[in-house]
């Protein structure tokens, strides 16, 4: 399989407020992520994991080109021009029709763009002259990912793709996903539904506090971990988390980012 | 892909938005009546305004286009970037292969557009009203001037909106800063004059003394509103407040590009 992106050492700091009385205007270095190292082939599917706060948008948004970040080895218009990207929860409004949105957003590509094809595609045909305003989530959704399919993407980059699809548009969506990738496009995806995921998936890439800790298919995955066959997902983030997975609350892990450690190593 | 065809789209989305059904009646009624009034021979005007052509109509109408036309400027281009960055759509923008200074020059001049294309079509109906009131008609130099600091007066206005809204990170934020930007130049512009010619050693007992009319022609270099007045009394023979018209056209200048320029740096540099 042919790499299609390979990213390394890339890392990413957000700046945050840092309010004091005398420079209202400071900003600090906040989450992000490090030294991420990942080679991504087509035809492939990666599961992004990882609790709250572990880099998982932040990353997909540096495989976007939408941070200035180096370490890829295509440049962010490149990486542009390749890659469709469907962000986490994208709110459509306004008097615009679905048909109206999908037009403004391939004019920002170079190549002809079958509109209806993709209207089809992702079963939007029956509310494509609907305004946007009178949308439900799913159809936003489906929307977001008609936006990512423009321009015949050899990647997919997608945030949370499942959120507010009802069970049988899950079904369908992750059935649109398996048929892309036998064509070839590589998928980065994340989602927080793991059983959706783990029946998706080829490779899952696990990252905590910033970093990608440990990247294979699911069974190297558990053998690294020493965890049982039937383990899932849950179960992986737990073992590199430190969470006992009994003892599971909401309470969130610091979101700052790790001292460089990879698993089975020493830290740096 | 180009900046032009992006605008266009902009444009029609901006003019089909609901908040145009506000727009539109309140610049009829600003331009539209103030244009029929003012070209009312027996119309009963302040003591040193004297109307005696079609573009002394034009001129003395365009304090009513400083106060609707600028505010539909503002009002079209708060939520230019802020909307789009709140709802997650920028996202997927900023995601596209477009350059970055392509798609800020898209934004500007299809949310230019938006306002400017109305008050064009206003300002021929008024123009209409003022032939047909005084069955004469300005000049072509004058109505090219009109038009053109029309035009760039609304560029000036929309550009700062758009700047504030790709600062700003919530809508209430964006139209703050318009407002407050809006009503310095429109509202409290005067004032400030005031206050420098005080500063200056310039009496302010008197408004028509040569000093504080210098003051006054300078400080309005610095506004806006000010560099369209400049702009406007070029063609009027009977108005001269000392200002040579190259620090006009390098103040338009300055306001064309300094603006337009920070908006491209902040769409290059911006995460959504």
């Amino acid at each position: 399989m042919e790499t299609l992106l390979s990213l390394s050492d890339v890392s990413w700091r957000h700046k945050v407020r840092d309010f004091s009385t005398w420079k209202p205007w400071a900003q600090r270095d906040g989450a992000g992520i490090y030294s991420i190292d990942l080679e991504i082939k087509s035809g492939t599917i990666i599961g992004l994991i990882g609790p709250n706060g572990a880099g998982k948008s932040t990353l997909m948004r540096a495989i976007c080109g939408l941070y200035d970040c180096e370490g890829f080895d295509k440049s962010c218009e490149e990486r542009r021009t390749q890659i469709g990207y469907m962000p986490e929860q994208v709110r459509w409004e306004g008097r615009t029709s679905v048909r109206h949105a999908l037009e403004s957003i391939a004019m920002m590509r170079e190549d002809e763009v079958d509109i209806e094809n993709i209207i089809q595609t992702v079963g939007l045909s029956s509310k494509s002259e609907e305004i946007l305003d009178n949308l439900s989530q799913g159809m936003r959704q489906r929307l977001s990912l008609a936006c990512a399919l423009i321009g015949n993407p050899k990647m997919l980059v997608m945030d949370e793709p499942l959120n507010g699809l009802d069970p049988l548009a899950q079904r369908a969506f992750s059935n649109l996903l398996k048929n892309l990738a036998k064509k070839g496009v590589a998928i980065v995806v994340s989602s927080h539904q793991v059983t959706d995921l783990e029946s998706l998936v080829d490779n899952v890439a696990l990252l905590h506090r910033g970093q990608l800790l440990i990247h294979g298919t699911l069974e190297e995955v558990r053998n690294n971990l020493n965890l049982e066959e039937d383990s899932g997902i849950v179960e992986m983030i737990c073992a590199v988390t430190g969470i006992d997975p009994e003892d599971i609350t909401l309470e969130l892990s610091d979101d700052g980012i790790l001292p460089l450690k990879k698993i089975g190593g020493e830290e740096e | 892909m180009s900046a032009i065809s992006l605008s266009i789209h902009v444009m029609k989305e901006r003019l089909t938005a609901g908040r145009m059904m506000v727009i539109w009646p309140l610049l009829a009624m600003f331009i539209l009546f103030s244009s029929w009034g003012l070209s009312d021979p027996k119309a009963n005007l302040p003591a040193s305004i004297v109307i005696d052509s079609a573009y002394d109509v034009m001129f003395v109408s365009t304090a009513f286009i400083i106060f609707s036309a600028t505010m539909g400027a503002v009002l079209i281009s708060f939520d230019g970037v802020s909307r789009d960055r709140l709802s997650g759509v920028l996202e997927i923008k900023l995601s596209q292969p477009i350059k970055r200074s392509v798609f800020a020059r898209a934004l500007l001049i299809g949310h230019w557009a938006a306002i400017f294309l109305p008050v064009m079509l206003l300002n021929l109906v008024s123009l209409a009203i003022i032939w047909h009131r005084l069955d004469e008609l300005p000049s072509m130099e004058e109505l090219f001037i009109h038009t053109l600091g029309t035009a760039l007066l609304l560029f000036w206005y929309t550009t700062i909106q758009l700047l504030a809204s790709s600062w700003a990170k919530d809508l209430g934020s964006s139209i703050a800063i318009g407002l407050g930007i809006w009503m310095i130049f429109t509202l409290l512009w005067l004032v400030l004059t005031t206050v420098v010619a005080g500063l200056s050693g310039v009496g302010v007992d008197d408004l028509n003394s040569s000093e504080y009319v210098r003051i006054d022609a300078i400080m309005d270099l610095f506004s806006p509103n000010g560099v369209y007045h400049h702009l406007l009394e070029m063609p009027l023979d009977d108005v001269d407040r000392g200002m040579s018209p190259a620090y006009i056209s390098l103040a338009a200048i300055l306001w064309s590009i300094i603006p337009a320029h920070l908006f491209a740096k902040r769409i290059e540099r911006l995460q959504p």
